[in-house]
């Protein structure tokens, strides 16, 4: 078959099973975009800025756990990307951005809209590639798509010059079914050596914790996790990245650790002689300071990627793999010595992380507080969400106070359903987001939790939501101010609140939103709060915002005394710290 | 700390040099000498071939000596890092 380089691109998408592209046309990307619309099997989504594009098909692949795909034009089209894929390159999000470039005997010549894509891009995609000729398209489009969701996955850069898409040249098409890379090779199974080092301290634990995080997630072992738990009944605990992989119902689950854990999961990680971390990566925000993390712990450390292991903690054991391929030989391994598994050893440790969770675990009930006396609380503003959604939303999330209380209230049963940036914690994420879930999952209920900055930072894709339809659910907390900017000035600053403040000059979010077209309500008071958020949920067939004022001087609790400090160094109320 | 020299063996394409010279500024390492040559002498290279299990041609792929000075710690992180870009076919310590 001849086609010409546009058509072998858009083929070539299609070929790999591309349901939706996000993107914004301009120069360098015509011919491609021309070969958007003479076909109809791929549909392409039109947003209002390519910050918007990269995030919502990053919330299209954390949800499906497929690629996302985005289509930017050079120079500014592929500059106003760069967030978007920085984001998924914080929190290993399979994605293959797709950039126009000036037509390949312009590149170096300062030519109009053009900028050095893959040298600005280098430092925060897993790989990246330039098109050279037609040719090599199919080839390339394979191994980018091969790349962005093996292994580790990772965000993945196609800069096509413009000629290359000519459509008056034609080449012979010749799709591909597979691509070995020779200097590629991402482990995936385990040595089952390791493994049994593995179980030998498994037995031997007095103290032990499953520590669970994006990589679980990603190598898609929530299954096997839950299996793997119902031989060793070993508490849990989740990172941000990870909520979900193990259900947030079942009794070991302590919730969320780190920086804005639960004072039960930092107390037992602080504690612990055994760590086993899964596809989690010992980050800032969890080890508080390294030198004081975990003191008396065995660390075993399950990651499919080397660089991971032993950054930052020292791992005692290493498993090398597909997370899930190494729990799935771990449970195998287990169940052949399963008469030595010692309930008894771990019972004063489980029954010392209950103490702790009725000491100082967090308040479930907050939003039983209906009286009009007292502010709206944040926190019950996500309890009655997850109450009136049964647990069962998709919910993304933008950065700052709201989405540490989303993490914190709102008890994740499934993976893929909590959809935040934690890596690079990019404000605007969370709407663009949702867009991208409610695209793949038309039927389901998917609320952004946001807050009146992070909001603003991608509002203009209201937009895009009207003209393609998407009834997503948007709650607005609204405390005025950058609250988690405001929280850390109040702590460490004094209470200065240096430019963290904005109050006389916000929209009037119900007005806005009425202007595209959609739905919005604002509640002030906590009697209002229950049934006007139920209102807004019984509406399936519109956009809905509620703008929700909320008691601006609440902090967000426990947060880890930093710096110097460890992991059971908490404050947990403006005035109380363990 | 003392002076390691990395040896990198990696494709000859365009950009590879640059995406290890990027991840030594990105991570914070410094290159104290470096020096990069497309692999001509394939028969001094026996025990990659076999390490890798794979032939090479002539002008293929590139040899680059880094050196660097950094703890034993961080010498690990270091070839861990350059070992995991997509064109890099083995990163060590050339001893």
């Amino acid at each position: 078959m001849k086609l010409a380089g546009n058509d072998i691109l858009i083929q070539s998408l299609i070929n790999e099973g591309v349901e939706y592209v996000f993107g914004y046309p301009g120069g360098a990307a015509l011919h491609i975009y021309d070969a958007i619309f003479n076909q109809n099997e791929l549909e392409h989504i039109l947003v209002r800025h390519e910050q918007g594009a990269t995030h919502a098909a990053d919330g299209y692949a954390r949800a499906t756990g497929k690629p996302g795909v985005v289509l930017v034009t050079s120079g500014p089209g592929a500059t106003n990307a760069i967030t978007g894929i920085a984001t998924a390159f914080m929190d290993s999000i399979p994605m293959v951005v797709l950039s126009g470039q000036v037509a390949s005997h312009l590149i170096g010549t300062d030519a109009f809209q053009e900028t050095d894509m893959i040298g600005i891009s280098r430092p925060i995609v897993k790989h990246s590639f330039t098109i050279e000729s037609a040719k090599k398209i199919p080839q390339v489009i394979k191994e980018a798509f091969y790349i962005a969701t093996s292994g580790r996955p990772g965000p993945v850069v196609i800069d096509i010059p413009k000629d290359t898409t000519a459509p008056d040249k034609l080449f012979d098409f010749k799709p591909l079914d597979s691509v070995e890379i020779r200097s590629y090779n991402p482990p995936i199974e385990p040595d089952p050596k390791q493994i049994e080092r593995a179980i030998e301290a498994i037995l031997k634990a007095k103290k032990p914790v499953i520590y669970a995080g994006g990589g679980a997630i990603n190598s898609n072992a929530s299954k096997e996790l839950f299996e793997l738990n119902k031989l060793l009944n070993f508490p849990v605990t989740n990172t941000l990245m990870g909520l979900g992989v193990y259900p947030a119902k079942e009794d070991r689950f302590m919730g969320m650790l780190g920086m804005h854990g639960t004072y039960q999961s930092n107390m037992a990680m602080h504690n612990a002689d055994l760590i086993i971390a899964i596809g989690a990566r010992f980050d800032d925000r969890i080890t508080n300071t390294p030198d004081l993390f975990a003191p008396n712990a065995k660390i075993i450390h399950f990651d499919v990627d080397h660089s991971s292991v032993s950054k930052i903690i020292e791992a005692n054991i290493a498993v090398f793999g597909q997370v899930k391929n190494s729990l799935i030989e771990l449970i195998k391994q287990l169940k052949a010595k399963n008469d030595l598994i010692d309930e008894n050893l771990i019972k004063p440790w489980l029954e010392e992380i209950d103490k702790w969770t009725e000491l100082h675990g967090l308040n479930h009930e907050l939003y039983k507080e209906n009286s009009d006396k007292n502010m709206i609380l944040p926190q019950a503003v996500v309890q009655h969400v997850y109450n009136i959604t049964e647990g069962k939303a998709f919910v993304t999330s933008d950065v700052g106070q709201h989405q540490m209380f989303a993490a914190q209230y709102y008890h994740f049963d499934k993976p893929r359903y909590w959809i935040n940036s934690g890596g690079l914690g990019t404000m605007g994420f969370g709407l663009p987001a949702a867009m991208g879930v409610k695209l793949a999952f038309p039927e389901e209920e998917v609320v952004c939790i946001t807050g009146e900055g992070s909001i603003q930072m991608c509002i203009q894709e209201l937009s895009t939501c009207t003209q393609y339809n998407l009834p997503v659910k948007i709650i607005n907390i609204n405390n005025e101010a950058l609250g988690m900017v405001k929280q850390w000035q109040d702590m460490n600053y004094g209470g200065r609140h240096s430019e963290s403040t904005y109050k006389s000059s916000l929209p009037n979010f119900v007005e806005l939103v009425e202007s595209y077209g959609h739905v919005g309500f604002k509640i002030e008071k906590n009697s209002e709060l229950k049934t006007t958020l139920e209102k807004a949920f019984s509406i399936k067939d519109k956009l809905v915002f509620v703008d929700i004022y909320v008691d601006p001087g609440e902090h967000v609790y426990p947060m880890l005394v930093a710096p110097n400090g460890s992991l059971k160094d908490m404050w947990l109320s403006k005035d109380k710290k363990v | 700390m003392m002076q390691r020299e990395i040896l990198v063996i990696l494709e000859n394409k365009p950009g590879a040099l640059a995406r290890i010279v990027g991840l030594f500024h990105q991570r914070g390492y410094n290159i104290e000498s470096l020096h990069v040559d497309p692999v001509t002498d394939i028969e001094n290279y026996k025990d990659i071939e076999v390490l890798l299990n794979l032939k090479l041609k002539e002008n293929e792929v590139s040899k680059l000596l880094i050196t660097t000075t950094v703890s034993d710690n961080l010498l690990r992180q270091i070839l861990r890092q350059i070992n995991k870009l997509i064109d890099v076919l083995i990163a060590k310590e050339e001893i």
